[in-house]
């Protein structure tokens, strides 16, 4: 199973989805600020990379530029309380996902499968 | 003042009349003045005339008086002057100086009795002689002399009756003086017609000086009284009256002015008109101006708020999403995998992380119960509150033993150095705790182990109108903080520590409660020299702490310090 990434420097988001997307077979590595994630981005294998976007040291538009770069096939699912207008400034800044915080594990569990589905071109 | 100057500050009236009047009051007395004079020489000329008449004819007269010196002969003669008045002495003398006749009376001598002699005419006849005599009482007279001459004819031959011896014998006629007739005429009678001819010339005159003068001041009044109605009505516009028009009917040149006038005070009014239509215009639109920015300004200050709303609102949320997530998020997972697990066949291992999720999700939910009762409080600490006498030594007491457990846990040591006898201060008690409590955590938060916490009361002097302060220090050996988050330190929800550690709104809610208090809080910090957080809290009664301070969102009136 492909490895996914999650950045976000809240503890308790961190450990939700590390339990979770375990739960449901993958391979979840996590980091707790965007410096952290930059650095574990780049290095690993991943195929997703859930990032937060407010966080110290880098925030999410920084890692997403920083690691999008480089890796051009990772899907990046940001994470955040986004207002609507944000959201659609994600998306339109090339973000392939958007989920609002609190989430819905539904959701999660929806956005990983659209993106690891064989209709997914990426 | 010189003449010119005096010429200058004369009105345009006083200017002709002063100049012509003297004019014609030199020429009018001029004329009369010589008309005077020479009808006195004709008054007088004529006496003489008169005079030399009545002794020539006399001298004739009295011929055969002389020459047979008949005194009655010579006195009949003489009678017939006196029915003249004038006539004030006559005498008839031979040729000896002796007197042969006399009428009236006349003291005949020139030195003694001072007659003098004030002029001595030679008369149009060579044989008469004349005198202008005035006595000491200022009578004059005139005295004419005439000789007395007699004829002698020699007769000639044929007179005689000789015709022979040819005609060489001529008639010759030879005259002799035989004596002198004298007279004497008195000039008073002149002297008084003249004096009154004089006074005639005199009333006529002044008569006809005060008719000259006065229709000279009516003809320059008439000219001058336009002239001084264009001032009245300049003046009048000058000081902007200009309703007032020149009412001149007039077809010279002061008529014309007067319409020019008229036509430029017109023009003037309408310029004036139209300048104030533009003046009231523009303060209507200033007026108009002002109220539309007063409206933008008030509905900056609006929007403002609500952005400030808007960004507490959007802080708010931000917080509470993460713990919100957490606590969704485990209970959708424990349903789920509730839902799947059969009751029979549960695991040790299950119950254990079902524990793990129940637990996080109490702790999240506690977090987000401290983050609304956080906000409760911010909001509460701007709205007024009583304020007591409070003892700061005392909180510092109180809030030592409340985070003395919390310090000693962290292995950090707590220094408290208290200034004795300070004066009270007027504060909530609970709410300087609060603060005091915040720095404390806050600076164990920030502070490594084994490492010391400072908290220090005490006087700071009076200072200008300022009845001096208690100044409360907390000071740390902690990580610090680069200038960046200095200057945000007290927005709501700005913080520097773990999340999970704080909300943010600590320090707002501190420098809320301070600035109530008419306070100051200031910080000074530096990465890796630790934090000092200094509370300056007068000692005078904040007399309008609770009224200006905001009601609204206090970040508004926040105060940052570098």
């Amino acid at each position: 199973m492909p490895a996914i990434l999650v950045i976000d420097d809240s503890e308790v988001i961190r450990n939700l989805l590390s339990d979770y997307l375990t739960e449901l077979g993958h391979q979840v590595d996590l980091a707790s600020d965007g410096q952290q994630g930059v650095e574990m981005a780049l290095q690993g294998e991943y195929r997703i990379v859930f990032c937060d976007i407010h966080m110290p040291k880098k925030n999410g538009w920084e890692v997403y530029q920083e690691v999008s770069k480089i890796k051009t096939q990772l899907a990046f699912v940001m994470t955040d309380s986004l207002p609507d207008e944000l959201a659609k400034m994600a998306q339109e800044a090339g973000a392939r996902r958007c989920l609002r915080k609190p989430f819905d594990l539904s959701e999660v569990r929806e956005t990983v499968e659209q993106i690891l589905s064989p209709a997914e071109t990426r | 003042m010189n003449l010119f100057g005096m010429l200058r500050a004369m009105s345009l009236r006083t200017k002709v009349v002063l100049p012509v009047s003297a004019l014609l009051i030199v020429v009018i007395l001029s004329i009369s003045i010589l008309l005077i004079r020479q009808q006195a020489t004709g008054f007088r000329r004529e006496l003489e005339t008169t005079g030399e008449t009545m002794v020539r004819m006399l001298a004739i007269n009295v011929e055969s008086g002389v020459l047979f010196e008949s005194k009655y002969e010579l006195e009949e003669a003489m009678n017939v002057l006196k029915r003249f008045d004038v006539v004030e002495y006559a005498s008839v003398a031979n040729n000896d100086g002796e007197v042969l006749a006399e009428i009236g009376d006349w003291l005949d001598d020139y030195s003694e009795l001072s007659i003098s002699v004030i002029e001595k005419n030679q008369s149009t006849h060579r044989d008469c002689e004349h005198y202008h005599i005035e006595n000491p009482h200022g009578q004059e007279f005139i005295e004419l002399i005439v000789p007395i001459t007699s004829r002698i004819e020699q007769l000639d031959r044929e007179t005689l009756g000789i015709t022979g011896f040819g005609r060489a014998l001529d008639p010759a006629v030879f005259t002799e003086r035989i004596g002198s007739v004298r007279l004497i005429l008195s000039l008073e009678t002149v002297n008084v017609a003249i004096a009154e001819a004089q006074k005639t010339v005199m009333t006529l005159t002044a008569v006809v000086l005060i008719l000259s003068l006065m229709i000279l001041t009516s003809f320059v009044r008439f000219f001058t009284r336009p002239i001084r109605k264009l001032v009245e009505a300049t003046d009048q516009i000058g000081r902007g009256d200009f309703s007032r028009k020149v009412d001149i009917v007039q077809q010279d040149e002061i008529g014309q002015l007067a319409a020019t006038f008229n036509r430029m005070v017109d023009s003037l009014k309408q310029s004036r008109d139209e300048i104030e239509n533009y003046n009231r215009t523009l303060e209507e639109k200033i007026i108009e101006r002002t109220l539309e920015l007063e409206e933008a300004q008030a509905q900056l200050i609006q929007s403002e708020k609500l952005s400030a709303i808007g960004q507490l609102a959007a802080g708010v949320a931000h917080e509470l999403n993460n713990p919100l997530g957490g606590i969704l998020g485990y209970t959708q997972f424990a349903l789920e995998k509730l839902s799947k697990v059969d009751p029979e066949a549960v695991k040790t291992d299950d119950i254990a992380s079902y524990i793990r999720y129940l637990t996080d999700v109490e702790s999240q939910a506690r977090r987000c119960k401290t983050i609304v009762q956080n906000l409760l409080r911010f909001s509460r600490s701007s709205r007024t509150s009583e304020l007591d006498e409070v003892d700061i030594n005392r909180i510092i007491d109180d809030t030592c033993a409340f985070v003395g457990h919390q310090l000693s846990m962290n292995q950090i040591e707590l220094i408290v150095e208290k200034q004795d006898n300070l004066p009270v201060i007027h504060g909530n008690a609970s709410q300087l705790q609060q603060v005091f409590t915040n720095l404390i955590i806050n600076a164990m938060h920030a502070s490594p182990p084994n490492t010391r916490i400072k908290l220090v009361s005490r006087l700071s002097p009076a200072l200008g109108e300022f009845g001096g302060a208690v100044e409360i220090l907390c000071v740390d050996q902690g990580v610090g903080m680069p200038k960046e988050d200095v200057k945000r330190i007290f927005e709501p929800f700005f913080t520097t520590k773990e999340v999970g550690k704080g909300t943010g709104l600590g320090l707002s809610v501190s420098y809320g409660i301070i600035r109530e208090h008419g306070g100051e809080i200031k910080v000074d910090s530096a990465p890796g020299k630790g934090t000092t957080f200094t509370i300056i809290l007068p000692v005078q009664k904040p007399a309008t702490g609770s009224d200006t301070q905001s009601k609204d969102f206090p970040a508004a009136t926040m105060r940052k310090s570098d």
